[in-house]
Protein backbone atom coordinates (compact mmCIF):
# COMPACT_ATOMS: atom_id res chain seq x y z
CA UNK A 1 0.00 0.00 0.00
CA UNK A 2 1.53 3.16 -1.34
CA UNK A 3 0.64 6.60 0.15
CA UNK A 4 -1.40 7.40 -2.59
CA UNK A 5 -2.15 11.25 -0.31
CA UNK A 6 -1.55 14.65 -2.54
CA UNK A 7 -1.88 18.48 -1.42
CA UNK A 8 -2.97 21.07 -3.47
CA UNK A 9 -2.90 24.50 -1.87
CA UNK A 10 -2.76 23.16 1.60
CA UNK A 11 -6.06 20.73 0.66
CA UNK A 12 -5.27 17.03 1.41
CA UNK A 13 -6.70 14.28 -1.09
CA UNK A 14 -6.72 10.86 -0.13
CA UNK A 15 -5.69 10.08 -4.19
CA UNK A 16 -5.05 11.84 -7.12
CA UNK A 17 -7.89 10.60 -9.28
CA UNK A 18 -10.27 13.44 -9.03
CA UNK A 19 -13.27 13.38 -12.00
CA UNK A 20 -13.66 16.13 -14.33
CA UNK A 21 -16.01 18.72 -14.38
CA UNK A 22 -19.29 17.74 -16.68
CA UNK A 23 -18.57 13.70 -17.18
CA UNK A 24 -19.73 12.86 -13.48
CA UNK A 25 -23.43 15.44 -13.17
CA UNK A 26 -23.02 16.55 -9.46
CA UNK A 27 -22.37 12.99 -8.36
CA UNK A 28 -25.44 12.22 -7.20
CA UNK A 29 -27.19 10.50 -10.40
CA UNK A 30 -23.57 8.43 -10.41
CA UNK A 31 -23.88 7.59 -6.21
CA UNK A 32 -26.32 4.52 -6.87
CA UNK A 33 -23.43 2.68 -9.05
CA UNK A 34 -20.40 3.73 -7.52
CA UNK A 35 -18.92 4.42 -4.38
CA UNK A 36 -17.69 8.12 -5.27
CA UNK A 37 -16.25 8.28 -1.26
CA UNK A 38 -13.53 6.57 -2.70
CA UNK A 39 -12.68 9.15 -5.49
CA UNK A 40 -9.61 11.82 -4.58
CA UNK A 41 -12.75 14.49 -5.22
CA UNK A 42 -15.69 15.11 -7.70
CA UNK A 43 -15.51 18.18 -9.74
CA UNK A 44 -19.23 19.45 -10.37
CA UNK A 45 -20.45 20.56 -13.69
CA UNK A 46 -19.91 23.89 -14.29
CA UNK A 47 -22.39 26.17 -11.91
CA UNK A 48 -23.38 29.50 -13.80
CA UNK A 49 -25.37 32.16 -11.95
CA UNK A 50 -28.72 31.17 -14.10
CA UNK A 51 -30.09 27.84 -15.04
CA UNK A 52 -28.99 27.23 -18.54
CA UNK A 53 -30.49 25.23 -21.21
CA UNK A 54 -27.41 24.32 -23.45
CA UNK A 55 -27.19 23.99 -27.24
CA UNK A 56 -29.50 22.43 -29.54
CA UNK A 57 -29.53 18.47 -30.64
CA UNK A 58 -27.21 17.13 -31.53
CA UNK A 59 -24.86 17.54 -29.15
CA UNK A 60 -22.42 14.97 -29.56
CA UNK A 61 -20.93 12.86 -31.86
CA UNK A 62 -18.31 9.85 -31.71
CA UNK A 63 -14.89 10.37 -32.95
CA UNK A 64 -11.82 8.19 -33.41
CA UNK A 65 -10.44 7.45 -29.87
CA UNK A 66 -12.71 9.81 -28.69
CA UNK A 67 -15.97 12.22 -28.75
CA UNK A 68 -17.03 15.65 -29.62
CA UNK A 69 -19.18 17.22 -27.73
CA UNK A 70 -21.48 20.94 -27.76
CA UNK A 71 -23.50 20.65 -24.37
CA UNK A 72 -23.15 24.81 -23.76
CA UNK A 73 -23.20 24.29 -20.34
CA UNK A 74 -26.66 22.90 -19.29
CA UNK A 75 -26.78 23.52 -15.54
CA UNK A 76 -29.41 23.90 -13.13
CA UNK A 77 -28.12 27.00 -11.80
CA UNK A 78 -26.25 28.12 -8.97
CA UNK A 79 -29.58 28.40 -6.73
CA UNK A 80 -30.81 25.16 -7.31
CA UNK A 81 -27.49 23.94 -7.05
CA UNK A 82 -27.32 25.19 -3.43
CA UNK A 83 -30.84 24.25 -2.66
CA UNK A 84 -30.19 20.86 -4.06
CA UNK A 85 -26.65 19.71 -4.23
CA UNK A 86 -24.86 21.10 -1.18
CA UNK A 87 -26.71 19.26 1.88
CA UNK A 88 -25.70 16.01 -0.21
CA UNK A 89 -22.04 17.33 -0.88
CA UNK A 90 -22.61 17.08 3.25
CA UNK A 91 -22.65 13.52 3.21
CA UNK A 92 -20.09 12.74 1.25
CA UNK A 93 -17.05 11.96 2.52
CA UNK A 94 -14.64 12.99 -0.65
CA UNK A 95 -13.62 16.49 -1.29
CA UNK A 96 -16.50 18.32 -3.95
CA UNK A 97 -14.60 20.84 -5.94
CA UNK A 98 -17.36 23.48 -7.48
CA UNK A 99 -16.87 24.14 -10.90
CA UNK A 100 -17.78 27.78 -11.81
CA UNK A 101 -18.71 28.99 -15.79
CA UNK A 102 -19.42 32.53 -16.45
CA UNK A 103 -20.15 35.54 -19.35
CA UNK A 104 -18.75 38.42 -16.98
CA UNK A 105 -16.18 38.95 -13.90
CA UNK A 106 -19.73 39.84 -12.11
CA UNK A 107 -21.43 36.24 -12.51
CA UNK A 108 -17.73 34.18 -11.63
CA UNK A 109 -18.01 36.43 -8.59
CA UNK A 110 -21.79 36.36 -7.87
CA UNK A 111 -21.47 32.24 -8.19
CA UNK A 112 -18.48 32.33 -5.90
CA UNK A 113 -20.13 34.37 -3.35
CA UNK A 114 -23.19 32.26 -3.28
CA UNK A 115 -21.62 29.08 -2.90
CA UNK A 116 -19.10 30.58 -0.20
CA UNK A 117 -21.82 30.84 2.04
CA UNK A 118 -23.12 28.29 2.44
CA UNK A 119 -20.31 25.69 0.99
CA UNK A 120 -18.81 24.52 4.19
CA UNK A 121 -18.23 21.97 2.76
CA UNK A 122 -16.82 22.45 -0.38
CA UNK A 123 -13.15 22.45 -0.58
CA UNK A 124 -13.30 24.89 -3.73
CA UNK A 125 -13.49 25.93 -6.55
CA UNK A 126 -12.37 25.21 -10.39
CA UNK A 127 -12.55 28.17 -12.85
CA UNK A 128 -13.92 27.34 -16.03
CA UNK A 129 -12.50 30.14 -18.48
CA UNK A 130 -12.22 27.77 -21.29
CA UNK A 131 -15.51 26.11 -21.98
CA UNK A 132 -15.29 26.28 -26.47
CA UNK A 133 -19.26 25.43 -27.09
CA UNK A 134 -20.58 28.71 -26.01
CA UNK A 135 -20.21 32.59 -27.27
CA UNK A 136 -19.72 33.83 -23.93
CA UNK A 137 -18.23 31.29 -21.22
CA UNK A 138 -15.30 32.03 -20.47
CA UNK A 139 -13.29 31.81 -23.04
CA UNK A 140 -12.27 35.61 -23.58
CA UNK A 141 -10.67 35.40 -20.36
CA UNK A 142 -8.74 32.05 -21.20
CA UNK A 143 -7.26 33.48 -24.15
CA UNK A 144 -5.88 36.47 -22.01
CA UNK A 145 -3.44 36.43 -19.49
CA UNK A 146 -4.15 39.86 -18.07
CA UNK A 147 -8.04 39.49 -17.79
CA UNK A 148 -7.47 35.76 -15.95
CA UNK A 149 -5.24 37.69 -13.73
CA UNK A 150 -7.81 40.09 -13.31
CA UNK A 151 -10.49 37.33 -12.70
CA UNK A 152 -8.48 35.17 -10.79
CA UNK A 153 -7.35 38.12 -8.48
CA UNK A 154 -11.18 39.36 -7.75
CA UNK A 155 -11.82 36.04 -6.78
CA UNK A 156 -8.82 35.31 -4.99
CA UNK A 157 -10.05 37.81 -2.68
CA UNK A 158 -13.23 36.27 -2.06
CA UNK A 159 -11.76 32.96 -0.73
CA UNK A 160 -10.03 31.15 1.23
CA UNK A 161 -10.81 28.00 -0.37
CA UNK A 162 -8.49 26.15 -2.85
CA UNK A 163 -9.03 28.22 -6.57
CA UNK A 164 -8.09 25.97 -9.29
CA UNK A 165 -7.92 27.81 -13.35
CA UNK A 166 -9.13 25.23 -15.73
CA UNK A 167 -7.38 26.12 -18.64
CA UNK A 168 -8.01 25.78 -22.79
CA UNK A 169 -5.43 24.35 -25.40
CA UNK A 170 -6.73 26.57 -28.13
CA UNK A 171 -4.63 29.34 -27.49
CA UNK A 172 -0.93 30.24 -28.76
CA UNK A 173 0.77 30.36 -25.43
CA UNK A 174 -0.94 28.14 -22.50
CA UNK A 175 1.79 28.97 -19.91
CA UNK A 176 1.61 32.63 -20.43
CA UNK A 177 -2.37 32.30 -19.48
CA UNK A 178 -1.40 30.48 -16.49
CA UNK A 179 1.21 33.21 -15.39
CA UNK A 180 -1.78 35.61 -15.25
CA UNK A 181 -3.66 32.71 -13.19
CA UNK A 182 -0.64 32.26 -10.56
CA UNK A 183 -0.02 36.04 -10.35
CA UNK A 184 -3.56 36.58 -9.46
CA UNK A 185 -3.72 34.03 -6.86
CA UNK A 186 -4.89 30.85 -8.07
CA UNK A 187 -3.66 27.90 -5.75
CA UNK A 188 -3.50 25.43 -8.87
CA UNK A 189 -4.20 24.99 -12.70
CA UNK A 190 -6.50 22.08 -14.41
CA UNK A 191 -5.48 21.50 -17.88
CA UNK A 192 -6.10 20.73 -20.69
CA UNK A 193 -10.16 21.58 -21.29
CA UNK A 194 -11.56 20.05 -24.70
CA UNK A 195 -9.93 20.51 -27.79
CA UNK A 196 -11.77 22.57 -30.46
CA UNK A 197 -12.94 20.32 -33.51
CA UNK A 198 -15.14 19.21 -36.11
CA UNK A 199 -17.02 16.32 -37.74
CA UNK A 200 -18.91 16.00 -40.73
CA UNK A 201 -21.75 13.65 -42.22
CA UNK A 202 -20.42 13.28 -45.73
CA UNK A 203 -24.17 12.25 -46.76
CA UNK A 204 -25.80 15.37 -45.44
CA UNK A 205 -22.85 17.56 -45.55
CA UNK A 206 -23.61 18.94 -42.32
CA UNK A 207 -21.82 19.54 -39.08
CA UNK A 208 -22.54 16.19 -37.01
CA UNK A 209 -23.06 19.03 -34.27
CA UNK A 210 -25.37 21.43 -34.30
CA UNK A 211 -23.09 24.32 -33.04
CA UNK A 212 -20.79 23.10 -35.80
CA UNK A 213 -17.86 23.11 -33.73
CA UNK A 214 -17.47 20.68 -30.56
CA UNK A 215 -14.67 20.15 -27.96
CA UNK A 216 -12.59 16.84 -28.85
CA UNK A 217 -12.18 14.37 -25.23
CA UNK A 218 -10.87 11.42 -24.66
CA UNK A 219 -7.89 9.17 -25.63
CA UNK A 220 -7.62 11.35 -28.81
CA UNK A 221 -6.18 14.32 -26.58
CA UNK A 222 -4.23 12.53 -24.22
CA UNK A 223 -0.84 13.93 -25.79
CA UNK A 224 -2.14 17.13 -26.11
CA UNK A 225 -2.60 16.80 -22.54
CA UNK A 226 0.57 15.56 -21.57
CA UNK A 227 2.59 18.42 -23.84
CA UNK A 228 0.67 21.36 -22.28
CA UNK A 229 1.10 19.74 -18.56
CA UNK A 230 4.58 19.44 -19.42
CA UNK A 231 5.07 23.03 -20.12
CA UNK A 232 3.16 24.46 -17.20
CA UNK A 233 4.94 22.74 -14.93
CA UNK A 234 7.95 23.52 -16.48
CA UNK A 235 7.08 27.03 -16.69
CA UNK A 236 4.98 27.82 -13.40
CA UNK A 237 5.54 26.47 -9.36
CA UNK A 238 1.97 25.87 -8.60
CA UNK A 239 0.13 22.35 -8.35
CA UNK A 240 -0.88 21.30 -11.99
CA UNK A 241 -4.04 18.76 -12.19
CA UNK A 242 -3.84 16.97 -15.12
CA UNK A 243 -6.39 16.17 -17.69
CA UNK A 244 -7.37 14.95 -21.40
CA UNK A 245 -7.89 11.22 -22.26
CA UNK A 246 -6.80 9.18 -19.15
CA UNK A 247 -8.42 5.23 -18.94
CA UNK A 248 -5.93 3.37 -16.93
CA UNK A 249 -3.31 4.12 -13.76
CA UNK A 250 -0.79 4.17 -16.79
CA UNK A 251 -2.14 7.49 -18.06
CA UNK A 252 -1.98 8.61 -14.78
CA UNK A 253 1.51 7.87 -14.04
CA UNK A 254 2.20 9.53 -17.57
CA UNK A 255 0.77 12.69 -16.50
CA UNK A 256 2.59 12.55 -13.51
CA UNK A 257 5.81 12.67 -14.82
CA UNK A 258 4.89 15.41 -16.92
CA UNK A 259 4.60 17.28 -14.03
CA UNK A 260 1.00 16.96 -12.74
CA UNK A 261 -0.16 16.69 -9.23
CA UNK A 262 -2.95 14.98 -9.59
CA UNK A 263 -5.28 14.36 -12.42
CA UNK A 264 -9.07 14.40 -13.71
CA UNK A 265 -10.61 11.31 -15.04
CA UNK A 266 -12.86 12.82 -17.97
CA UNK A 267 -14.53 10.77 -20.84
CA UNK A 268 -14.26 7.82 -20.17
CA UNK A 269 -16.59 8.02 -17.20
CA UNK A 270 -19.45 7.80 -20.04
CA UNK A 271 -18.00 4.32 -20.69
CA UNK A 272 -17.64 3.51 -17.04
CA UNK A 273 -18.71 5.36 -14.16
CA UNK A 274 -16.52 3.05 -11.96
CA UNK A 275 -13.43 3.59 -13.79
CA UNK A 276 -11.77 5.91 -11.58
CA UNK A 277 -12.09 3.14 -9.03
CA UNK A 278 -10.70 1.00 -11.39
CA UNK A 279 -7.50 2.99 -11.55
CA UNK A 280 -6.89 4.17 -7.91
CA UNK A 281 -6.71 0.46 -7.40
CA UNK A 282 -4.68 -0.22 -10.09
CA UNK A 283 -2.13 3.22 -9.30
CA UNK A 284 -1.36 1.56 -5.67
CA UNK A 285 -0.55 -1.27 -7.48
CA UNK A 286 1.48 -0.09 -9.64
CA UNK A 287 3.33 2.04 -6.77
CA UNK A 288 4.02 -1.13 -4.91
CA UNK A 289 5.04 -3.15 -7.87
CA UNK A 290 7.71 -0.23 -9.11
CA UNK A 291 9.20 0.79 -5.45
CA UNK A 292 7.17 3.79 -5.04
CA UNK A 293 6.21 4.40 -1.82
CA UNK A 294 4.84 7.67 -1.94
CA UNK A 295 2.69 8.80 -5.51
CA UNK A 296 4.44 12.10 -5.50
CA UNK A 297 7.90 10.96 -6.07
CA UNK A 298 6.54 10.54 -9.31
CA UNK A 299 5.15 14.28 -9.80
CA UNK A 300 7.50 15.94 -12.22
CA UNK A 301 10.56 12.67 -12.63
CA UNK A 302 10.66 12.73 -15.97
CA UNK A 303 14.04 12.22 -17.45
CA UNK A 304 15.37 14.64 -19.67
CA UNK A 305 18.53 12.83 -21.67
CA UNK A 306 18.99 16.43 -23.65
CA UNK B 1 -29.92 0.57 -13.06
CA UNK B 2 -26.38 -1.68 -12.72
CA UNK B 3 -23.40 -2.64 -14.99
CA UNK B 4 -23.67 -6.00 -15.75
CA UNK B 5 -20.98 -8.66 -17.71
CA UNK B 6 -24.10 -10.22 -19.66
CA UNK B 7 -22.89 -13.47 -21.44
CA UNK B 8 -24.42 -14.18 -24.58
CA UNK B 9 -26.82 -16.85 -25.10
CA UNK B 10 -27.50 -16.42 -29.19
CA UNK B 11 -26.58 -14.00 -31.62
CA UNK B 12 -27.98 -14.49 -35.35
CA UNK B 13 -29.30 -12.66 -38.23
CA UNK B 14 -33.24 -12.91 -38.99
CA UNK B 15 -33.49 -10.56 -41.40
CA UNK B 16 -31.24 -8.81 -44.10
CA UNK B 17 -28.97 -6.80 -41.84
CA UNK B 18 -31.57 -7.21 -38.84
CA UNK B 19 -30.07 -9.09 -36.25
CA UNK B 20 -31.26 -10.73 -32.63
CA UNK B 21 -28.99 -11.53 -29.71
CA UNK B 22 -30.53 -13.10 -26.50
CA UNK B 23 -28.13 -12.45 -23.14
CA UNK B 24 -27.92 -13.63 -20.11
CA UNK B 25 -28.10 -10.62 -17.52
CA UNK B 26 -29.68 -11.32 -14.19
CA UNK B 27 -29.43 -7.94 -12.45
CA UNK B 28 -30.37 -5.84 -15.14
CA UNK B 29 -33.33 -8.12 -16.26
CA UNK B 30 -34.84 -8.02 -12.43
CA UNK B 31 -35.20 -4.22 -12.97
CA UNK B 32 -36.61 -3.60 -15.81
CA UNK B 33 -39.96 -2.61 -16.02
CA UNK B 34 -41.03 -2.91 -19.29
CA UNK B 35 -41.25 -1.83 -23.13
CA UNK B 36 -39.09 1.48 -24.03
CA UNK B 37 -36.64 0.37 -21.90
CA UNK B 38 -33.03 0.24 -23.48
CA UNK B 39 -29.65 -0.98 -22.20
CA UNK B 40 -26.27 0.64 -23.07
CA UNK B 41 -23.84 -1.92 -24.17
CA UNK B 42 -20.06 -1.17 -24.60
CA UNK B 43 -19.34 -3.13 -27.89
CA UNK B 44 -15.84 -3.00 -27.57
CA UNK B 45 -13.27 -3.27 -24.65
CA UNK B 46 -10.86 -0.87 -26.15
CA UNK B 47 -10.93 2.24 -27.25
CA UNK B 48 -11.67 1.41 -30.88
CA UNK B 49 -15.23 2.17 -30.28
CA UNK B 50 -15.23 5.04 -27.80
CA UNK B 51 -19.29 5.04 -26.70
CA UNK B 52 -21.38 2.31 -25.61
CA UNK B 53 -24.37 1.80 -27.93
CA UNK B 54 -28.64 2.32 -26.34
CA UNK B 55 -30.10 -0.60 -27.78
CA UNK B 56 -33.85 -0.93 -27.20
CA UNK B 57 -34.92 -3.78 -25.01
CA UNK B 58 -36.84 -6.11 -27.52
CA UNK B 59 -38.36 -9.08 -24.77
CA UNK B 60 -37.22 -10.87 -21.48
CA UNK B 61 -37.20 -14.06 -20.33
CA UNK B 62 -37.03 -14.60 -16.85
CA UNK B 63 -32.74 -13.80 -16.22
CA UNK B 64 -32.22 -13.29 -20.15
CA UNK B 65 -32.52 -10.24 -22.34
CA UNK B 66 -33.34 -9.74 -25.97
CA UNK B 67 -32.43 -7.02 -28.54
CA UNK B 68 -32.39 -6.64 -31.69
CA UNK B 69 -30.01 -4.80 -34.13
CA UNK B 70 -29.84 -3.52 -37.40
CA UNK B 71 -26.18 -3.78 -38.51
CA UNK B 72 -25.33 0.12 -39.45
CA UNK B 73 -22.04 1.45 -38.46
CA UNK B 74 -18.93 0.32 -36.42
CA UNK B 75 -20.80 -0.40 -33.10
CA UNK B 76 -23.19 -2.45 -34.95
CA UNK B 77 -20.66 -4.21 -37.10
CA UNK B 78 -18.54 -5.18 -33.92
CA UNK B 79 -21.69 -6.83 -32.24
CA UNK B 80 -22.08 -9.42 -35.29
CA UNK B 81 -19.32 -11.20 -34.19
CA UNK B 82 -19.97 -11.59 -30.46
CA UNK B 83 -20.19 -15.24 -30.22
CA UNK B 84 -21.90 -17.45 -27.49
CA UNK B 85 -20.47 -17.53 -24.39
CA UNK B 86 -18.73 -13.98 -24.79
CA UNK B 87 -19.18 -11.42 -22.38
CA UNK B 88 -21.27 -7.98 -22.98
CA UNK B 89 -20.59 -5.09 -20.57
CA UNK B 90 -24.22 -3.48 -20.62
CA UNK B 91 -25.45 -0.36 -18.42
CA UNK B 92 -29.32 -0.91 -17.75
CA UNK B 93 -32.23 -0.67 -17.96
CA UNK B 94 -32.76 2.91 -18.54
CA UNK B 95 -35.36 5.05 -19.65
CA UNK B 96 -39.44 5.55 -19.09
CA UNK B 97 -41.70 2.69 -19.97
CA UNK B 98 -44.97 3.00 -23.16
CA UNK B 99 -47.93 4.06 -20.31
CA UNK B 100 -50.08 1.50 -20.65
CA UNK B 101 -52.61 2.79 -18.62
CA UNK B 102 -53.90 4.52 -21.87
CA UNK B 103 -54.47 0.87 -23.16
CA UNK B 104 -56.88 0.31 -20.62
CA UNK B 105 -59.39 2.70 -22.68
CA UNK B 106 -58.29 3.06 -26.16
CA UNK B 107 -57.61 0.53 -29.17
CA UNK B 108 -53.41 0.93 -29.58
CA UNK B 109 -52.04 0.69 -33.00
CA UNK B 110 -48.33 -0.59 -32.07
CA UNK B 111 -46.51 1.07 -35.47
CA UNK B 112 -42.77 0.03 -35.74
CA UNK B 113 -40.60 1.55 -38.77
CA UNK B 114 -37.25 -0.17 -39.27
CA UNK B 115 -35.05 -1.63 -36.34
CA UNK B 116 -37.66 0.73 -34.26
CA UNK B 117 -39.48 -2.46 -34.50
CA UNK B 118 -37.46 -3.94 -31.43
CA UNK B 119 -39.68 -2.12 -28.29
CA UNK B 120 -42.63 -2.46 -30.33
CA UNK B 121 -42.28 -6.12 -31.12
CA UNK B 122 -42.23 -6.97 -26.85
CA UNK B 123 -45.04 -4.45 -26.34
CA UNK B 124 -46.81 -6.46 -28.80
CA UNK B 125 -45.75 -9.87 -27.32
CA UNK B 126 -46.70 -8.33 -23.85
CA UNK B 127 -50.38 -7.27 -25.48
CA UNK B 128 -50.66 -10.76 -26.78
CA UNK B 129 -50.23 -12.12 -23.45
CA UNK B 130 -52.67 -9.72 -21.69
CA UNK B 131 -55.06 -10.18 -24.23
CA UNK B 132 -54.95 -6.66 -24.84
CA UNK B 133 -56.75 -5.88 -28.61
CA UNK B 134 -54.28 -3.87 -30.66
CA UNK B 135 -52.86 -3.38 -33.67
CA UNK B 136 -49.23 -4.21 -35.06
CA UNK B 137 -48.03 -2.26 -38.58
CA UNK B 138 -44.36 -2.86 -39.29
CA UNK B 139 -42.51 -0.60 -42.15
CA UNK B 140 -39.63 -1.66 -43.84
CA UNK B 141 -37.79 -0.95 -47.73
CA UNK B 142 -38.41 -4.56 -48.60
CA UNK B 143 -39.59 -7.87 -48.28
CA UNK B 144 -35.67 -9.04 -46.87
CA UNK B 145 -35.64 -6.88 -44.08
CA UNK B 146 -38.47 -8.31 -42.91
CA UNK B 147 -39.15 -11.31 -40.56
CA UNK B 148 -42.62 -11.25 -39.56
CA UNK B 149 -45.98 -12.83 -41.74
CA UNK B 150 -48.83 -10.03 -43.28
CA UNK B 151 -51.14 -11.61 -41.44
CA UNK B 152 -54.36 -8.83 -41.67
CA UNK B 153 -56.64 -11.37 -40.27
CA UNK B 154 -54.54 -11.09 -37.06
CA UNK B 155 -54.38 -7.15 -37.26
CA UNK B 156 -50.58 -7.73 -38.61
CA UNK B 157 -50.31 -5.66 -41.16
CA UNK B 158 -46.90 -5.40 -42.64
CA UNK B 159 -45.71 -3.29 -45.20
CA UNK B 160 -42.54 -1.82 -47.63
CA UNK B 161 -41.55 0.68 -49.75
CA UNK B 162 -41.04 -1.57 -53.39
CA UNK B 163 -44.69 -4.13 -52.53
CA UNK B 164 -42.29 -7.22 -52.50
CA UNK B 165 -44.21 -8.09 -49.23
CA UNK B 166 -47.98 -6.97 -47.71
CA UNK B 167 -48.87 -3.75 -48.30
CA UNK B 168 -47.02 -1.50 -50.64
CA UNK B 169 -46.25 2.43 -49.41
CA UNK B 170 -45.59 3.37 -45.87
CA UNK B 171 -46.86 3.12 -42.31
CA UNK B 172 -49.01 5.82 -42.39
CA UNK B 173 -51.13 4.48 -45.87
CA UNK B 174 -52.02 1.46 -42.83
CA UNK B 175 -52.79 3.74 -40.50
CA UNK B 176 -55.03 5.70 -42.68
CA UNK B 177 -56.87 2.88 -43.71
CA UNK B 178 -57.38 1.43 -39.86
CA UNK B 179 -57.98 4.23 -37.89
CA UNK B 180 -61.60 4.88 -38.70
CA UNK B 181 -62.92 1.29 -37.91
CA UNK B 182 -61.60 1.89 -34.71
CA UNK B 183 -63.31 3.30 -31.33
CA UNK B 184 -60.61 5.18 -29.44
CA UNK B 185 -57.70 4.59 -31.25
CA UNK B 186 -54.05 5.55 -29.45
CA UNK B 187 -50.81 5.37 -31.52
CA UNK B 188 -47.61 3.62 -30.03
CA UNK B 189 -44.64 4.49 -32.87
CA UNK B 190 -40.97 3.80 -32.29
CA UNK B 191 -38.93 4.70 -36.12
CA UNK B 192 -36.88 7.07 -38.15
CA UNK B 193 -37.34 10.57 -37.36
CA UNK B 194 -39.07 11.07 -40.82
CA UNK B 195 -41.66 8.56 -39.89
CA UNK B 196 -42.14 9.77 -36.52
CA UNK B 197 -42.72 13.42 -37.83
CA UNK B 198 -45.37 12.14 -40.53
CA UNK B 199 -47.15 9.88 -37.71
CA UNK B 200 -46.75 13.40 -35.38
CA UNK B 201 -48.68 15.00 -38.04
CA UNK B 202 -51.12 12.37 -38.58
CA UNK B 203 -51.83 12.36 -34.96
CA UNK B 204 -52.15 16.11 -34.38
CA UNK B 205 -54.07 16.57 -37.44
CA UNK B 206 -56.71 13.59 -36.80
CA UNK B 207 -56.90 13.82 -33.14
CA UNK B 208 -55.42 10.43 -32.16
CA UNK B 209 -53.51 10.30 -29.52
CA UNK B 210 -50.15 8.64 -28.87
CA UNK B 211 -46.34 8.16 -27.68
CA UNK B 212 -43.27 7.25 -29.00
CA UNK B 213 -39.85 6.17 -28.16
CA UNK B 214 -37.20 8.18 -29.72
CA UNK B 215 -33.66 7.58 -30.98
CA UNK B 216 -30.60 10.14 -29.57
CA UNK B 217 -26.80 10.18 -29.70
CA UNK B 218 -26.11 9.33 -26.49
CA UNK B 219 -22.63 8.98 -24.50
CA UNK B 220 -23.61 7.85 -21.23
CA UNK B 221 -26.94 6.76 -20.51
CA UNK B 222 -26.96 8.19 -16.73
CA UNK B 223 -28.25 12.05 -17.05
CA UNK B 224 -24.39 13.36 -16.69
CA UNK B 225 -23.41 13.70 -20.03
CA UNK B 226 -26.35 16.14 -21.13
CA UNK B 227 -25.80 14.98 -24.98
CA UNK B 228 -28.87 13.04 -25.72
CA UNK B 229 -31.41 15.85 -25.73
CA UNK B 230 -34.48 16.23 -27.39
CA UNK B 231 -36.66 19.75 -27.93
CA UNK B 232 -40.35 19.80 -26.61
CA UNK B 233 -42.86 21.97 -27.05
CA UNK B 234 -45.09 21.23 -24.47
CA UNK B 235 -43.11 22.88 -21.74
CA UNK B 236 -42.64 21.76 -18.06
CA UNK B 237 -39.72 21.04 -15.90
CA UNK B 238 -37.94 17.12 -16.68
CA UNK B 239 -36.73 15.88 -13.72
CA UNK B 240 -33.17 15.08 -15.54
CA UNK B 241 -33.33 18.30 -17.94
CA UNK B 242 -31.87 21.48 -17.10
CA UNK B 243 -34.35 24.62 -18.27
CA UNK B 244 -37.62 24.14 -19.54
CA UNK B 245 -36.97 23.51 -23.62
CA UNK B 246 -34.94 20.04 -23.51
CA UNK B 247 -35.35 17.08 -22.21
CA UNK B 248 -32.62 14.01 -21.70
CA UNK B 249 -34.04 10.81 -24.19
CA UNK B 250 -31.86 8.85 -21.38
CA UNK B 251 -33.57 9.73 -18.39
CA UNK B 252 -36.35 11.74 -19.11
CA UNK B 253 -37.62 9.38 -22.19
CA UNK B 254 -37.12 7.81 -24.48
CA UNK B 255 -41.22 7.31 -24.28
CA UNK B 256 -43.24 10.43 -24.77
CA UNK B 257 -46.74 11.83 -25.89
CA UNK B 258 -46.89 12.60 -29.76
CA UNK B 259 -47.89 16.03 -29.39
CA UNK B 260 -44.70 17.11 -27.48
CA UNK B 261 -41.94 16.34 -29.37
CA UNK B 262 -40.54 18.96 -31.58
CA UNK B 263 -38.56 17.85 -34.69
Amino acid sequence: MANLKVFIGGVEFNNPVFVASGTFGYGNDVSELVDVNQLGAIITKSITLHPREGNPPPRIVETPSGMLNSIGLANIGVDQFIKEMIPYYASLETKVIVNIAGSSMEEYLNVLEKVEKVGEHICGYEINVSCPNVEKGGMEFGVDSLMTRNLTELLRKRTEKLLILKLSPNVTNITDIAKGAKEGGADAISAINTVVGMSIDISSRKSNLATKFGGLSGPAIKPIGIANVHKLSSAIQIPIIGIGGITSAEDVVEYLLAGATAVQIGTANFRDPGIGLKIIAELDAYCDSNGYYDISELTGALVNDS
Amino acid sequence: MKIEQAKIITNKKIARNIWKMEMLASNISKEVQGPGQFINILVDESWDISLRRPMSIAGINQDKITIIYKVLGRGTKRLVTKLRDDILNILGPIGNVFNQDMFNNHHPILIGGGIGMAPILWLHNVMNERRVQHELIIGAKSKSDHFLKHQPSRKIYLTTDDGTLGIKGTVIRVLQQIVNQLYKPMIIACGPIEMLKVIQTFSIDNNVPGQMALESYMACGLGICQGCVVELTHIRQEKHSFGERYSLVCCDGPVYDISRVRF
